[in-house]
């Protein structure tokens, strides 16, 4: 299998995950994609490695869906770069994002964590 | 950039670009900030990123649309790579081009005559031709009016049933006397084909039978056009039709020429206009039964149902009146493609067998260019192999090798387009030495466009897929690794080539076999004897019918000619006929002998002729028994008639038939000859009885038949000059040597052996480049190995052998695998041979051997040239 193929699973196992973590790190300001690489590594202690491939494809895929907007700016080393910023309706996509998150995380952990008293009544 | 979206992409490249080169640059100076140095910060980010083109591919997949602008890029590569090799894309778009051409041609010839039997007519798919009785070739019309109206208002399957008859008349009253094609038409003839008017209207249903003082006439387009100049008020105007006055009712739309495939009709009027054919329109047998009869399936009714349903309607008719129907009288229906009235049965029996060869034709150089393809790609192989480890994946590499392939053909279809757009024409070609009006041509519409798009999408597909799938197959590491070790392109390749040469000779044998086989029977058909004599005969029609004159004229005028042209300088002798044999063409009628008893279902047509005094003689025709006819034997004189072998053997089988009576048209004739049979149609058709009656007591048509010295054509000027010193306005028409009428019925067998020869041209040629070049490809390929081989002792003839042996083994195959298939195949074309069978042995053999030597020939040029190669630069050569 070719590296392509590779990069597409990965978006694919990741996709909504990916999509939220990125409009997560839009949330605390316009920033550009080194800049969420590097926040999303920083705030997970060393743990979320996004990869380019994944990542570019993903911002590119939520702009064109209206979920951020993105505009060419200076940054604090004097670099110009590609500043995306979260819109209404990504923060509308966030929260539901979220929200449906926590229902996965909470649906995982009822399983996970049963009570051994509470499964055999 | 959304106001300019096609600028927006290349920006939207740019830009894309731009951000990856900040995303590195940022990543670098973060680096070099904690300490690195700038080399080791820049191969540390630029590993971190990964591949820079992988991540643009991916990402531009996100901005939609770019499956187009990949086909863009694929296209704009294909036909770089294409560029590159310009002797294989010329020789490539060439030989796909008239492989296309070839059968787009056939196409067109099919489309505009079996596909469209009547141009303008509505959903010609639901019309049928109704035969009665026998079913034959070019059938004289089989049914009587009142049998005709009685199957129209008994039936419960068709929406509507039209029936015509048509005929020459002369269009008299202008400047020059004009011979037009005329049909009488029933009332409804155009509604059931679903024709408009485009000026004045058709006929109403209670015209059909009337007549009238002054007849009402519709015109087809082209004579209106020609003769009357696009007059738009020549509705209400009289004119004259054989010196009647007529009205014009109406005109036809353009394109239509009436309900008979291949026959052009150039004014319709109704069945009776002059009152004058009363005892026609109210029998039922005889003179009677003059009209062809098309029906209009009602939706959703098979034709097997409507067969059903129109002969249990006959039975009744038959029972009712069964003295007017003797013999066969089942009903068959015919889809208009293959309506045995008019072209399309001859149509039918050749058009699509041309189609099948021209089929054989382009798949033989779809698999000499799929050959060509494949070599190219191996050559390119290591090409193939780097892009796949960059990371194109299988089908990216499939799509642009078949993306090749198709650009190809396209270009290819294209040319084809053009060149149809002239050979579709060339149709007609084949069918000038004709008496009758045919409009037999090829048509050039959206039909063949579609065709030549389907035919192309085809041949790319065939030539571009399959080397592709094959290539595209090899694993990249090793071919990068068996690169310079490589033979010759592997196993699998080789496996390939040598099935793609052994179905080129395989394709080409039954072309070569088929086309030799008509080419003799061309051969055989010119130098077979008709049983009359073709040569020193001229032949000249005579309007004595059409122009108006009462019998009495006609019969002075036509003493007059019989003397005027006897008596001409060059003329041995001067007789009257009216037919000419072998025109594809016959008069039938039925005829019941005296005291003859038919079998059930036995048709009692038989061919008849009008012939006078001497027409036996200068044809050559030996009389058997009794004697020929003499000018005595005119309208005052006892009725007598003279049959061929087949008639007498038929009638009176064992017993002397002069003196026996046999009944035509109510009417006895006494026989008083026995002639020797000659072909009346085709070479090769089964002998029908034929009766030949005295011209001047039963002829319609008047054709003069002259006997000359030298060559007949120089004396055509003085024969109608000699007929016009009678009466200028007496059309005189169809002036040609008997040799050039009869080859009217060659003229399938030259169509075939025509287009079967070009064919198998290509096949042979396409055949042997293709054995040739695969051998010498993979000799070339084995250079290196024939250098050790020679190195290591092996004799230059050795190396002979082991390269022609290769050919020999592939031609061997080859031929096996043709043989079988062609003898196959002629088994489809028995019918359309002559004089020889469909695997003559001879003719096989000798095609066998011809496909052989040539492809044997084809391998020693490679083979030579390898022998004379020096070993030590072979063997360095990598």
């Amino acid at each position: 299998m070719s590296e392509k193929d590779q990069y597409k699973n990965r978006i694919e196992l990741l996709q909504g995950t990916l999509d939220m973590l990125i409009l997560q790190t839009l949330q605390w300001g316009p920033q550009h994609g080194y800049g969420v690489v590097q926040a999303l590594r920083l705030r997970s202690g060393d743990v979320l490695q996004v990869e380019t491939g994944s990542l570019y494809p993903a911002l590119h895929r939520l702009e064109r869906q209206g979920w951020v907007q993105s505009e060419w700016k200076q940054s604090e080393s004097k670099q110009r770069a590609r500043y995306y910023r979260i819109t209404a309706k990504g923060k509308k996509q966030l929260a539901s994002d979220l929200g449906r998150w926590e229902r996965i995380v909470e649906a995982i952990g009822l399983v996970m964590y049963v009570k051994p008293e509470e499964s055999e009544s | 950039m959304k106001w300019f979206p096609s600028f927006g992409s290349q920006r939207r490249k740019r830009e894309l670009q731009e951000e990856i080169d900040a995303h590195l640059q940022m990543a670098i100076a973060d680096r070099m900030s904690r300490g690195e140095t700038k080399e080791t910060a820049r191969q540390a980010a630029t590993r971190e990123f990964g591949n820079v083109l992988l991540v643009q591919d991916v990402t531009r997949d996100m901005w939609g649309q770019a499956w187009l602008e990949q086909l863009g890029r694929d296209v704009r590569f294909a036909l770089r790579q294409l560029r590159k090799s310009p002797g294989f894309t010329i020789t490539a778009t060439a030989m796909l081009a008239v492989a296309i051409c070839a059968n787009s041609t056939v196409f067109s010839w099919i489309d505009g005559t079996m596909l469209r039997p009547i141009p303008g007519a509505r959903d010609t798919g639901e019309l049928v031709s109704l035969q009665r009785g026998e079913r034959n070739f070019s059938p004289t019309p089989p049914f009587s009016y009142l049998d005709y109206r009685d199957l129209r208002e008994q039936n419960h399957t068709l929406a509507g049933m039209l029936a015509y008859h048509h005929d020459w008349i002369t269009l008299t009253g202008g400047a020059q006397p004009e011979r037009a094609y005329i049909a009488n038409v029933t009332a409804n003839y155009f509604d059931v084909l679903g024709i408009k008017p485009v000026l004045g209207r058709f006929f109403l249903p209670e015209e059909e039978t009337r007549p009238d003082a002054v007849p009402n006439v519709i015109l087809a387009y082209s004579l209106w056009k020609t003769r009357f100049a696009a007059d738009p008020a020549i509705v209400g105007k009289s004119i004259e039709l054989a010196r009647h006055p007529v009205t014009v009712i109406g005109v036809a739309p353009e394109g239509f020429v009436g309900a008979m495939p291949g026959l052009r009709d150039d004014l319709w009027v109704t069945l009776d206009p002059l009152g004058t054919d009363a005892w026609r329109m109210t029998h039922r047998s005889g003179g009677a039964v003059w009209l062809n009869v098309i029906g209009r399936l009602r939706p959703g009714v098979s034709r097997e149902r409507a067969t059903l349903d129109l002969d249990t309607v006959m039975h009744r008719i038959v029972a009712a009146f069964p003295d007017d129907h003797l013999g066969e009288n089942r009903i068959s229906l015919d889809p208009m493609w293959r309506s045995p009235f008019g072209a399309n049965g001859f149509m039918a029996a050749t058009l699509p067998i041309l189609l099948a060869f021209s089929g054989l034709v382009l798949l033989l150089t779809c698999a000499n260019v799929a050959t060509l393809t494949l070599v190219r790609f191996v050559a390119r192989r290591r090409e193939l192999a780097i892009r796949q480890s960059l990371g194109a994946s299988q089908i990216q590499l499939i799509r642009q090798m078949v993306l090749e392939g198709v650009v190809l053909s396209i270009v290819a279809g294209a040319l084809a387009l053009v060149l149809t757009s002239w050979t579709s024409k060339t149709f007609a070609w084949f069918f000038r030495a004709s008496a009758g009006p045919t409009t037999l041509n090829g048509s050039m519409d959206h039909n063949v466009v579609i065709g030549i798009a389907v035919f192309s999408l085809l041949a790319g597909m065939l030539c571009g897929a399959l080397p592709a799938w094959r290539s595209s197959h090899a694993p990249a590491l090793e071919v990068l690794k068996a690169e310079s070790a490589s033979i010759s392109g592997g196993s699998r390749n080789r496996r390939l080539l040598s099935a793609l040469v052994v179905s080129q000779i395989a394709l080409s044998l039954p072309l070569l076999l088929c086309s030799a086989l008509f080419l003799r029977t061309l051969r055989n058909l010119a130098n077979a004897d008709p049983g009359f004599e073709q040569d020193h005969i001229l032949t000249a029609s005579v309007g004595t019918n059409i122009v108006g004159y009462s019998r009495d004229q006609e019969r002075v005028v036509r003493h007059k000619i019989l003397d005027r042209v006897s008596a001409l300088p060059g003329v041995e002798m001067a007789s009257f006929t009216d037919w000419v044999p072998m025109t594809l063409s016959h008069k039938g009628d039925d005829a019941y002998p005296e005291g003859y008893v038919p079998h059930p279902h036995e048709a009692l047509q038989v061919y008849h002729a009008e012939v006078s005094a001497q027409y036996f003689e200068s044809l050559h025709i030996p009389i058997l028994e009794g004697r020929e006819f003499t000018p005595n034997d005119d309208e005052k004189a006892p009725q007598v008639l003279i049959v061929d072998q087949t008639a007498a053997k038929r009638y009176w089988p064992g017993q002397d038939p002069l003196g026996k009576k046999l009944m035509v048209w109510g009417r006895p004739f006494t026989v008083v000859g026995v002639a020797k049979n000659s072909t009346h149609m085709l070479m090769n058709e089964l002998p029908e009885p034929m009766v030949y009656m005295s011209f001047f007591q039963a002829g319609y048509e008047t054709i003069v038949q002259v006997k000359t010295e030298g060559n007949p054509a120089y004396l055509a000027p003085a024969v109608e000059h000699a007929i016009h010193e009678i009466d200028t306005r007496m059309p005189v028409f169809d002036v040609r040597p008997m040799r050039e009428s009869t080859q009217l019925a060659s003229s399938f067998a030259v169509v075939q052996s025509a287009l079967a020869g070009v064919f198998a041209l290509i096949g042979l040629v396409l055949a042997v480049t293709g054995i040739y070049g695969v051998v010498a490809y993979r000799t070339q390929m084995r250079t290196h190995e024939i250098g050790v081989r020679m190195a290591l002792g092996a004799s230059r003839v050795d190396v002979l052998k082991l390269v022609l042996m290769q050919g020999l083994w592939l031609t061997g195959i080859g031929l096996a695998v043709g043989l079988a298939f062609a003898l196959g195949l002629t088994r489809l074309i028995t019918r359309l041979l002559y004089g020889i069978g469909a695997n003559d042995p001879m003719t096989v053999a000798s095609v066998v051997m011809l496909l052989g030597t040539m492809s044997l020939a084809a391998c020693y040029f490679p083979a030579h040239r390898a022998m004379r190669r020096n070993p030590v630069t072979a063997i360095r050569e990598l």
